[in-house]
């Protein structure tokens, strides 16, 4: 299959009167289309190769082609583009911009790419209505409960239509039913060839993925098939069942 | 073409405003500090050019290149006489002056009496002034009717007057005394104009309250022979008077026998030198009013300096996931720059028309009949005003705009 993600021996050090070596010859291939969990405890580095991936972070050594883009020496604006463009983000503490309604913060990266207002709160919209969150587009963030937020986040990352979402613990601050139904989400959108890369530690979700990558003290120690098998609740029940939130 | 948009984005003015809005204590006090700057600097401009409309009326209508020379008794002894001395300028010393000093643009010699001027049953006691027509390339007088002395009147030594307005007012109330005769000391002369005179500064006595008469007139009804009082002169362009001071000094000194060092027997004064001095005055004034007004206008700047920090610092997550989703880092320094140069603008339009109307105000109220000085601020001041205010908030702003363009997206996010 076409590779989305390609890593050749990359290598992280943060500077400091001890310097720490976080990522140790990383070599990891994605495909387009898999939902990958990289797990691995407090401190292994998941964290730091999820920034490097996202391009929030640079690396020292190595090669990391994203959608065939070589990801190395680039201007802040390039890198900019190319987490605007190949990228949807969705973090663990959802991180919407708070005075900002859903519609605003779902339409913000379109803001970005010089679209239009109108087209870009019609996009938005739309992504809203595919949330289920249609209702809730002039809601501000504190209005929102935890898994709307996320489900906001969520059609963030669609809405520039990117090669890949990378997702940051995308569950850790939601209870245990809005969690599986954000997992639910995120394996829905992965039926429809989304490529969805999530870091956690939660087993629970890694097993929600088709493919598990472990990494421990900087180190990938092995790459494999999730034990669990990847039937999910269909789009349009996962849907319902958050608009009864 | 794409920042225009975002420019003229609606969704972005409104973000900016709300960012503004939020902390609206905050905002107002930082307005505030800029509204008064650039009100200081302005109202310290206009107030400057105003007080020196002001000062400067008191010299309307002289000449700035003119000067004056009178006769005093000598203070030092010479040739034979004894210090104290009274003694007189002639007219002949005056032809000696004009043929020696060709940079003489136009001169008269001046003599004056206190006199009681009436007509029919009114009398009014005044200063009878005889001039010579150069009188008006001195000092120009305000005609509110007729004419002034000219150089016929003098040669041939016409019994004419030019009557001040308050002389006019008292003998003639409610009438025109144009073609009347008027007794001045006993003698009988002809009005033929009246007029006044806008400067508080006079040479024998308020023109307003005099009568003036062609001096070859005064001095044959007076039985002066030669003798003048004081002469007032201008120059041509390019020579100030006292550059003429030496020639004339010789001519009375060897004419009168008089200590070449006696300066006080020939008392000389260069209004040049008055005007000039006044000049420095006010470029003094000028440069002090820019001093305290940039300090204000420094203040309001460190101000928006210091809000753009706070508001950077409370933003930075903010900062973070904008950089995540993709925003440029000109996106972000754009939008804290907008917030910058919005307040800056809004609060300096505010101090400027503030300024305007006090300006306006004090013009109001300092006006007077025959000045009107120009408390006002120039539409290039303001504007300079405007644009300093907004290229110095600009780079307030900039600072940390850069600062926080510095942190890393995820550092950002987790501050």
């Amino acid at each position: 299959m076409e590779k989305i993600i390609e890593l050749k021996d990359v290598n992280k050090t943060y500077p400091g009167a001890v310097p720490l070596h976080v990522l140790k010859g990383i070599n990891l291939d994605i495909s387009r289309g898999e939902l990958v969990a990289i797990m691995g405890a407090s401190g292994s580095g998941k964290s730091t190769l999820l920034n490097i991936l996202g391009i929030l972070d640079n690396y020292d050594t190595g090669e990391y082609r994203l959608d065939g883009t070589l990801v190395r020496d680039l201007t802040e604006n390039q890198a900019a583009q190319l987490r605007n463009r190949k990228i949807g983000f969705v973090f663990q503490s959802f991180n919407l911009i708070n005075y900002k309604n859903a519609l605003e913060n779902v339409a913000l990266p379109l803001f970005y790419q010089g679209v239009s207002r109108r087209k870009r709160n019609r996009l938005a919209m739309e992504q809203l209505e595919r949330m289920g969150l249609a209702d809730r587009a002039h809601h501000l963030p504190g209005e929102l409960s935890g898994g709307q937020k996320q489900r906001v986040a969520i059609a963030r990352a669609l809405i520039t239509q990117p090669a890949l979402i990378l997702a940051d613990e995308p569950t850790g601050a939601l209870d245990s039913q809005t969690s599986r139904e954000v997992m639910a989400l995120m394996r829905e959108l992965n039926d429809q060839g989304m490529t969805i890369v999530i870091v956690t530690h939660d087993p629970g979700v890694g097993a929600s993925t088709s493919r598990i990558i472990r990494i421990s003290d900087g180190i990938i120690e092995g790459s494999g098939q999730s034990s669990t098998s990847h039937g999910a609740p269909q789009f349009a029940a996962v849907v319902n069942s958050f608009s009864n939130d | 073409m794409k920042a225009f948009k975002a420019l003229v984005d609606p969704d972005n003015w409104r973000e900016i405003v709300a960012t503004l809005a939020r902390n609206k204590t905050r905002t107002a006090m930082t307005a505030f500090g800029i509204f008064w700057g650039t009100a200081m600097l302005a109202m310290l401009l206009g107030g400057a050019g105003g007080l020196k409309d002001t000062m400067m009326a008191n010299f309307d209508g002289f000449a700035s290149n003119s000067g004056f020379a009178f006769t005093q008794a000598t203070t030092k002894a010479y040739a034979g006489f004894n210090k104290g001395r009274n003694w007189d300028m002639t007219t002949d010393d005056v032809e000696q002056i004009r043929r020696l000093c060709p940079e003489i643009d136009g001169l008269t010699t001046m003599n004056g009496y206190g006199c009681v001027a009436s007509y029919g049953k009114r009398y009014y006691s005044g200063r009878l002034t005889g001039v010579d027509a150069d009188y008006t390339k001195v000092m120009l007088p305000r005609i509110v009717e007729g004419r002034f002395i000219n150089a016929t009147d003098d040669a041939q030594v016409r019994k004419v007057a030019v009557i001040g307005r308050t002389v006019a007012d008292n003998l003639f109330p409610g009438e025109s005394p144009l073609g009347k005769h008027i007794a001045v000391n006993g003698i009988y002369y002809k009005v033929v104009g009246v007029v006044y005179q806008t400067s508080e500064v006079n040479i024998n006595g308020k023109l307003d309250e005099s009568v003036v008469i062609p001096n070859s007139t005064l001095r044959q009804g007076f039985h002066l022979g030669r003798k003048v009082d004081a002469i007032m002169f201008v120059t041509k362009a390019g020579t100030r008077p006292s550059q003429l001071e030496g020639r004339i000094r010789r001519v009375m000194t060897t004419n009168h026998q008089l200590h070449p060092d006696d300066k006080q027997a020939l008392t000389m004064f260069d209004i040049s030198e008055q005007f000039e001095m006044l000049d420095n005055l006010f470029l003094g004034i000028t440069m002090l009013a820019l001093f305290v007004g940039i300090g204000s206008l420094m203040a309001g700047v460190i101000g928006v300096g210091n809000i753009m920090w706070v508001i950077v610092k409370e933003r930075t997550p903010e900062i973070g996931i904008r950089r995540a989703i993709g925003a440029k880092p000109g996106d972000i320094i754009a939008q804290i720059l907008s917030e910058s140069v919005l307040l800056t603008l809004v609060a300096g339009i505010a101090g400027i028309c503030f300024a305007a109307l006090v300006l306006g105000i004090a013009q109001m109220a300092l006006a007077s009949a025959d000045s009107s000085p120009h408390y006002q601020l120039f539409f290039s001041q303001a504007v300079g005003i405007l644009v300093t205010f907004i290229v110095l908030g600009t780079a307030a702003g900039t600072i940390p705009a850069i600062k926080a363009m510095k942190i890393k997206p995820v550092e950002a996010m987790r501050e």
